[in-house]
């Protein structure tokens, strides 16, 4: 398991291809369908080493398939997903893992009852002496859980303690440094700030920041645009299952980007709805036209 | 399926080839004792076949899954319809409530007859008026001796438990025993409390009652180990059921006590301990009779008008003691299920 | 490690290595040690001990520790895999037929043939190891509450044990099997005595540790108890680094079918013949027994030595209440009286350990 660890870990470190290179991840058009139900349709996506990709979108604007898709709990039913120039199909979490795509999930990140050492080596336990008494490395796990965690910046006293212990940012941490010792090029972060206060969130964000520095790709999920804009590098706003904004950090106001957040063309609506009533001061609200971004028509068209 | 398919089947073919391997070496693995080819062949007492109009009798009873006892019951049972032209309709819950309305379906399938257990009474009353009113002649057996004349029975066919449990009492006295432990398998069954009353009323020495768990023979092995380990001046053990007692010789072994056993019913096994004289002797109510006589009363009263007992008395089956005296005769039909 | 040749990353400022997050400073030693879910289990198994030792003097004597051991190892070598099982968060109701199942089998294969034993018990592992692949197999495909699938097996094999044994042998128990080829070899693997001391020793003891050791040992120790924890703790999230979740369970399942045949082949060479309608009513002792061993009925937690306690607590208070000559007509009601109690000892230092 170590050996084998290493070299993924190996292949990691190896000097990846620049920001502008080859993406590792890719998605053509692709969508998803749940009987007709149409979850996700025409999605374009490219996730290249060294950037962090935020993806936007309100409750069930697809972002959970996106990512079911991409880290192999579901399979696309439409278009073209590929890793590093292969189109390919995942049945399982482990195949997706085997590519380096790790998925940090916010509510199923860790095992609550586990100690933190134990979830850190979940499914792939560091072992040693022959079959039949071929047993967990317990010391060596734990140094390297150890060093791995303080690597990353965190700090616990005990690693013996239950993971469910810790407060949620910590968790959401230990997670992501468990996907980056694990030689994951794509780390996907499902809405790791969701659940937490200012200041945790602020901690799991330097740590997305951490992994970039690291050479990983990033997917960023989230509903914050002020989040996303902290450590993003490009844009994507799902909006009723398709894209509606694609956007580079450098085409892009953290304004335009909340307003696309919000609801954009229907906030505009809802500027003309509000303005009826007295006391609501529409002024500060963007007009329609002020939305310059480039936006992403999917062959549909926006909603 | 995630890959775990896979290393499962991997790991699940070498057991697939030690299967194998097991299954091409079983023609050099049969036993050169015992099993069933060293059982002798016989068959039940059968006789000829009545001439009469077919007829439907419904036996319903208190029997808990897989109890030998109604086992035997049932094949008497079988043994009177064959020879009766009667078609045998067997169902059975240990739930009053259900044994009641099993009764009532018999009723509703309109049968020609219906013999039933009241192990509570109460339960079956209403039932068993219906029956009357439909004119469907209703027997009793077994259990119920002091109310199946009140509940408007035919006839009666069974061994009053306490009339059995004050025989063993007796014969316990002439053995010369001074303490007894009665051993109760199901905690609150009347019929079996009956048992140990009737002991306890006959008996000169003292009683103990003990219950243990009938599901799981080595907690009943245990237990009554523990009871003898815990007072040595038992000497002798009284269980209810025959496989109970052959549980109990082993306890009995195990505490290093000098106790002795005896029980009420039989079966196979029990009819060989007594013979090797490890079970001092059994009382038996003579189930196979119960069965046969409740379904041919049946057809004696529908066809010739007859009533056993003369519609008065309870027809009794028990208490019949089998001991070493006795036991061969018993053994041999013991053997092929019917006593 | 490749890592050390990579500087730490900048963001976080590089830490010292003695730094402590003063927020989990480490409890007293004390406190963590009764914290652990089998010490408290252990406390309740000694109170109980203790307060039969003083009131039933025959406890006192080695041979009635014997038997009281002897009941314990027959509940607890089914509640360590029972125990394993809930740990991996399911449930087997069907654990106390199955042990009929697999006895039935052997003896009836075994007399039917006029085989050796041996053909019977190899064949009975079979089926119990089969039993235990279908419920898990079920459970996994078809996401329903093992409690359920199970609850079906339990009324399937005990309708199956009944038929089929009446139907191959025309009664409702088996036929002796004792003096067959092959028996006494069984009988001493499966159901033997030793003398130590003066004092009849049954096997199953032996067994019963011996299985608690390789079971803690797998569970602590191995990839596959981390596992085991893993499937019951959070299902998703096992499967999401890459757990064989599907495997885990079943091989649980099949495990606790391992348990229900080494049991079955003790009753039946114990006893020569196996009654079709025994063992109704016994899962819930073995499930009792593995969550007085303080596994989490919800699965997560626990551990394989909790549930050694957890029977001997069992085995202990069923023999103890007979031991000591209490009026046996209240003896369910001692039983209940005496695990509440020793449940709520368990709880009591939980509690107690737990508070900061």
């Amino acid at each position: 398991m170590t050996d084998n660890h290493s070299t993924t870990h190996g292949a990691v470190l190896a000097d990846e291809a620049p920001a502008d290179g080859a993406p590792i991840v890719e998605l053509r058009s692709t969508g998803k369908s749940y009987g007709n139900i149409r979850a996700l349709h025409g999605v374009d996506l490219k996730v290249y080493p060294h950037q962090v990709t935020c993806v936007l979108g309100d409750n069930g604007a697809g972002k959970s398939t996106l990512i079911k898709i991409i880290s192999g709990l579901h399979q696309h039913t439409e278009g073209d997903f590929l890793v590093d120039g292969t189109p390919v199909r995942f049945s399982t979490p482990r195949e997706a893992l085997d590519k380096g795509i790790a998925t940090v999930y916010q509510d199923l990140a860790t095992v609550p009852l586990m100690p933190v050492w134990r979830n850190f080596f979940l499914g792939s336990e560091m072992t040693k002496g022959p079959w039949p008494v071929r047993r967990l490395d317990i010391q060596k796990m734990k140094e390297t859980a150890d060093r791995e965690l303080r690597n990353m910046g965190i700090i616990l006293d005990d690693l013996d303690q239950p993971i469910g212990t810790l407060s949620g940012g910590q968790r959401q941490c230990v997670a992501i440094a468990r996907a980056v010792y694990f030689g994951a090029r794509v780390l996907i972060l499902d809405e790791p700030t969701a659940a937490l206060g200012v200041k945790q969130s602020g901690v799991v964000l330097k740590y997305i920041a951490a992994a970039r520095e690291r050479g990983l790709g990033v997917i960023f999920i989230t509903h914050n645009p002020h989040h996303a804009y902290m450590v993003g590098d490009h844009f994507s706003v799902l909006r009723l299952g398709t894209l509606e904004l694609s956007a580079e950090r450098a085409d892009i106001t953290l304004e335009e980007l909340t307003n696309h957040m919000a609801g954009g063309a229907e906030l505009a609506a809802l500027k003309h709805e509000l303005s009826q009533v007295r006391g609501v001061d529409t002024e500060e609200l963007p007009e329609e036209e002020d939305l310059t971004a480039p936006v992403a028509t999917g062959p549909e068209g926006k909603s | 399926m995630d890959r775990s398919s896979h290393s499962r089947s991997r790991r699940l073919a070498p057991i697939v080839a030690v299967a194998a391997a097991a299954a091409l070496t079983l023609a050099g693995c049969s036993s050169s004792s015992g099993g069933k080819k060293s059982e002798e062949g016989g068959t039940a007492a059968s006789a000829g076949k009545a001439s009469t109009p077919r007829m439907t009798v419904a036996l319903v009873t208190h029997q808990s899954p897989g109890d030998t006892f109604w086992d035997i019951v049932r094949k008497g049972a079988q043994a009177a319809a064959d020879k009766d032209n009667i078609k045998l309709v067997y169902s059975a819950d240990p739930n009053a409530g259900n044994q009641a309305n099993l009764v009532q379906n018999a009723i509703d399938q309109k049968v020609d007859g219906i013999a039933v257990t009241l192990a509570k009474p109460d339960a079956m009353k209403d039932v068993i008026a219906k029956a009357n009113t439909a004119k469907i002649p209703i027997v009793g057996l077994n259990s119920g001796l002091s109310d199946w004349k009140k509940l408007g029975l035919l006839e009666f066919f069974g061994q009053d438990e306490t009339v059995a449990g004050e025989a063993l009492g007796n014969r316990l006295n002439s053995e010369g025993a001074k303490k007894v432990v009665c051993v109760i398998q199901e905690q609150g069954n009347v019929g079996l409390t009956q048992r140990c009353d009737g002991v306890k009323k006959t008996f000169s020495g003292t009683t103990e009652t003990l219950y243990v768990d009938g599901t799981s023979p080595t907690a009943v092995k245990s237990t009554i180990t523990a009871k003898l380990t815990q007072d040595t001046a038992i000497d002798h053990v009284v269980t209810l059921g025959a496989p109970i007692a052959l549980i109990a010789v082993q306890s009995v072994s195990d505490a290093g006590s000098k106790a002795k056993v005896a029980t009420f019913d039989l079966n196979k096994d029990l009819t060989g301990a007594i013979s090797k004289g490890t079970i001092e002797f059994a009382v038996d109510q003579q189930p196979y009779l119960q069965g046969y006589l409740a379904i041919d009363s049946l057809w004696l009263y529908k066809n010739n008008g007859n009533y056993m007992g003369g519609g008065e008395q309870p027809v009794l089956t028990g208490p019949a003691f089998v001991d070493k005296s006795n036991v061969a005769k018993v053994a041999e039909f013991a053997a092929k299920g019917t006593r | 490690m490749s890592q050390e040749t990579q500087p730490a990353v900048a963001t976080p400022p590089a830490p010292g290595p003695k730094e402590k997050d003063g927020r989990t400073a480490q409890r007293p030693l004390v406190l963590r040690v009764l914290a652990r879910p089998d010490v408290g289990v252990f406390l309740g198994a000694v109170a109980v001990y203790v307060f039969f030792l003083i009131s039933a003097p025959p406890v006192r004597e080695a041979s009635a520790m014997a038997n009281i051991l002897y009941q314990s190892s027959t509940i607890g070598i089914m509640a360590l895999p029972v125990a394993l099982l809930m740990i991996g968060g399911e449930f087997d109701l069907s654990a106390g037929v199955a042990v009929i199942t697999s006895a039935l089998t052997a003896a009836m294969l075994s007399y039917q043939l006029t085989m050796n034993v041996w053909v019977g018990v190899v064949a009975a592992l079979v089926v119990s190891l089969g039993i235990g692949f279908l419920n898990g197999w079920l459970v996994v495909r078809t996401g329903l509450p093992s409690f359920l699938i199970t609850l079906g097996s339990f009324l399937i094999l005990q309708g199956v044990n009944l038929a089929v044994t009446k139907l191959v042998t025309g009664n409702v128990a088996t036929d002796d099997i004792s003096n067959m080829d092959g028996f006494d070899q069984a009988k001493a693997l499966f159901a033997s005595s030793f003398d130590i001391g003066g004092v009849q020793v049954k096997i199953t003891i032996f067994w019963w540790l011996f299985f608690a050791a390789i079971a803690t040992w797998v569970l602590l120790r191995t990839k596959y108890g981390n596992w085991v924890f893993a499937v019951g703790g959070n299902k998703d999230s096992a499967r999401a680094v890459g757990v064989p979740v599907n495997f885990t369970k079943i091989s649980l399942f099949m495990l606790v079918g391992f348990g229900a045949w080494f049991i079955g082949m003790h009753q039946l060479f114990s006893f020569n013949t196996v009654q079709s309608g025994e063992g109704v009513g016994q899962e819930l002792i073995y499930i009792s027994a593995a969550v007085i061993g303080g596994c989490l009925l919800t699965g997560g937690a626990g551990s394989a030595i909790g549930p050694v306690f957890g029977a001997f607590m069992f085995g202990m208070v069923q023999q103890g209440i007979v031991y000591a000559g209490w009026n046996p007509d209240w003896f369910k009601a001692f039983l209940g009286v005496m695990l509440l109690g020793a449940v709520m000892i368990n709880l009591w230092v939980q509690r107690t350990a737990t508070r900061r």
